[in-house]
């Protein structure tokens, strides 16, 4: 084994541009192939840590405009989502809706202490809104059922307007701050890559409001959905189930405005999965251009060493041995250069990741072991096929032949 | 020949014929006896058919009718694989034109058949050396072909067909390349291991060098003409140079 090694290395070594040439294209094409997945898995890192199945079930109801005449009423009629939406969603399409919330946004976001004040957005909320926006607490808790039974005045905020309020190095939670004024009291802070909004019950957000039974938008919760059809079908339910309680044309879309984050999610996924088998086909085919090239070259190779296989064969090498060594020289060509485009993929891969530390839509760009292990095996394979085509050339030269010319 | 020496090479009615649009009958019935210990030339002009007769004994080539023993061993039909274990252990080929592996040195030229036996690379490197020290090539052992005289390297190709201890040697115009001076330290080399007890059997269309072997077998046409055999001042004149 150690001796076929080395004959190899003294072939490859006395055709050193020709072996650094060949070595060259395969190196490309698998630097290309880990470059492209690198990027392709972080732009599909980044959607699956922003959206997940789970939190995909849903859809949000927004208010809208009518843009249709109907049952005597003009067009341009605003449609306002109200608290007892909720109640009739979920009676109605009790098969598909599991939960109905509400959110009220509170007219004035000015949040202040006596150090300083925020005017980011201030929303009553539920408590399963903590997953629903995917917040990381990080003092205290987020709003409980509790706090909306009993119309607590207490809050949640976010960990720059912590700073802002409290200061950097102080703890918020069990400190008060001024709404509307009224004093509330901080019982958690969390952190978010963007958002800043405070939150407090939505019980207490909605009797802030008066007597309005508006509300700004629904998050309506469902499930036993799997396909695009089903999402669909779903978001037509609760379409009508709200036409018919605010008297708008089912038909119309911009009576009110419904975000089907499941629809979306799987249409983003097909996407990326799209996007996925294009950067492989892509890669692999860049790949293949390398292959060929090293195919063509051991083809004249073989042509150049037919007299040089013919002393080998006169000697007693058996047609076995010659293509054991023009297979495995290809090989070696294609794995040695290969893993070399492997460790410039990775390290152009590690220094992209770095630069984007904090860029949106990549995260971690880098590909993992079990890509490399693919790759591995891909390429030795790659290599050995390359190979094959002309050692079966070189078995069929006749030593009487190569031997004659000189 | 009246010696009861083992047969080393035995021909009965050999025929070959290169198929094509005119097929070609190369050899017509050679009937030939080489005994262990000689040292016998074949000559023959250019088409007379000896470079086939030497493919055949060298198991480089297939023949159509007859039988070949070499050795005691029958050579017919035989596969790819069986033919290059043959050629390895039985026959030491030397060429006219070397056939040296030019990005390999002496002492790996040399070793190269042992590589196929699967003998390690530090043993079949000893016994290249010895051969090449046997050769007085010690000196050179660690340069490539192409740094080499010609009589050096057709040194280096004798010590490679040895390597094996083989039953035979098939020189092919081994002389063919070399000036005079040259030519005749080899040919003394391919004595001097007929002395030592190697049968030598030396293709050529010199009389120089057929003249300096025990016996001479002529060729053409694709017959063994018959009254060939030991040297005579006679026959030698008789010659094709």
């Amino acid at each position: 084994m150690l001796d076929l090694f080395r004959e190899i290395f003294q072939s490859l070594s006395n055709n050193r541009t020709r072996t650094a040439l060949t070595g060259l294209a395969v190196a490309w094409g698998i630097f290309m192939l880990i470059v492209l997945l690198g990027m392709s898995r972080g732009v599909s890192n980044s959607f699956n840590s922003h959206v997940t199945v789970d939190n995909a079930r849903s859809m949000n109801v927004y208010n809208g405009f009518t843009s249709k005449p109907y049952k005597g009423y003009r067009e341009g009629r605003m449609i306002s989502v109200e608290d007892n939406d909720t109640r009739k969603i979920q009676q109605e399409n009790r098969s598909h809706v599991e939960e109905v919330t509400a959110s009220k946004q509170l007219d004035s976001s000015m949040v202040s202490t006596p150090k300083g004040y925020v005017n980011d957005d201030v929303w009553g909320k539920f408590p399963s809104e903590l997953g629903k926006a995917r917040l990381k607490m990080i003092q205290g808790r987020f709003l409980s059922q509790k706090d909306l039974d009993e119309l607590r005045r207490v809050i949640v905020i976010s960990e720059p307007n912590s700073e802002i309020l409290f200061g950097k190095s102080n703890d918020a939670v069990g400190q008060r701050v001024k709404i509307m004024g009224l004093s509330w009291l901080v019982v958690g802070v969390y952190r978010h890559d963007w958002e800043k909004s405070s939150y407090i019950p939505y019980t207490t957000a909605m009797l802030l409001s008066g007597n309005n039974d508006k509300v700004s938008d629904l998050s309506v919760k469902i499930d036993h959905v799997s396909s695009l059809e089903d999402g669909q079908a779903v978001e037509k339910a609760v379409r009508g189930t709200l036409a018919r309680s605010h008297d708008f044309d089912p038909e119309d879309d911009s009576a009110i405005h419904i975000w089907n984050r499941f629809t979306n999610y799987l249409q983003q996924k097909t996407a990326m999965d799209i996007m996925d088998m294009a950067v492989w086909l892509i890669g692999i085919f860049t790949l293949l251009s390398g292959i060929v090239g090293v195919s063509n070259i051991m083809f004249v190779s073989v042509r150049e060493r037919r007299h040089e296989i013919g002393i080998r064969r006169a000697i007693g090498a058996k047609p076995k041995s010659v293509l054991l060594q023009i297979v495995a020289e290809s090989g070696v060509i294609t794995t040695l250069f290969g893993y070399i485009g492997v460790v410039l993929g990775m390290i152009v891969t590690g220094v992209i990741d770095m630069l984007s530390k904090g860029v949106e839509f990549l995260d971690n760009p880098t590909v993992d072991l079990s890509i490399a292990i693919k790759v591995t095996i891909v390429l030795i394979v790659a290599g050995a096929f390359a190979g094959l085509f002309p050692a079966i050339k070189a078995t069929k030269v006749k030593p009487v032949e190569a031997l004659r010319d000189e | 020949m009246t010696d009861n020496t083992e047969v080393m090479i035995s021909l009965k009615d050999v025929n070959k014929t290169y198929p094509g649009a005119v097929p070609l009958h190369v050899l017509k019935g050679i009937d030939l006896e080489v005994r262990k210990g000689e040292l016998v030339s074949i000559m023959g002009a250019s088409g007379s058919g000896k470079s086939t007769l030497l493919n055949i004994l060298g198991i480089l080539d297939n023949y159509d009718t007859g039988t070949y023993y070499l050795d005691g061993v029958l050579v017919k039909d035989l596969t790819e694989n069986r033919a290059a274990e043959l050629r390895n252990r039985m026959i030491g080929f030397v060429f006219q034109s070397f056939n040296l592996i030019n990005y390999k040195n002496a002492v790996e030229n040399v070793a190269l058949p042992l590589f196929y036996q699967g003998v390690s690379r530090r043993k079949r490197n000893a016994l290249a050396m010895e051969q090449l020290e046997r050769m007085g090539l010690a000196d050179r052992a660690h340069h490539l072909p192409g740094e080499m005289s010609g009589g050096q390297k057709q040194r280096v190709a004798i010590a490679r067909a040895l390597i094996t201890h083989p039953s035979i040697i098939l020189a092919d115009e081994p002389t063919g390349a070399l000036d005079s001076k040259t030519s005749h330290d080899v040919m003394n080399t391919f004595r001097e291991l007929n002395d030592e007890g190697m049968t030598i059997l030396i293709v050529t269309h010199d009389p120089g060098v057929g003249a300096q072997t025990n016996r001479i077998i002529r060729i053409s046409d694709g017959v063994i003409i018959p009254d060939s055999g030991i040297v005579t001042p006679d026959n030698i004149c008789q010659c094709d140079a």
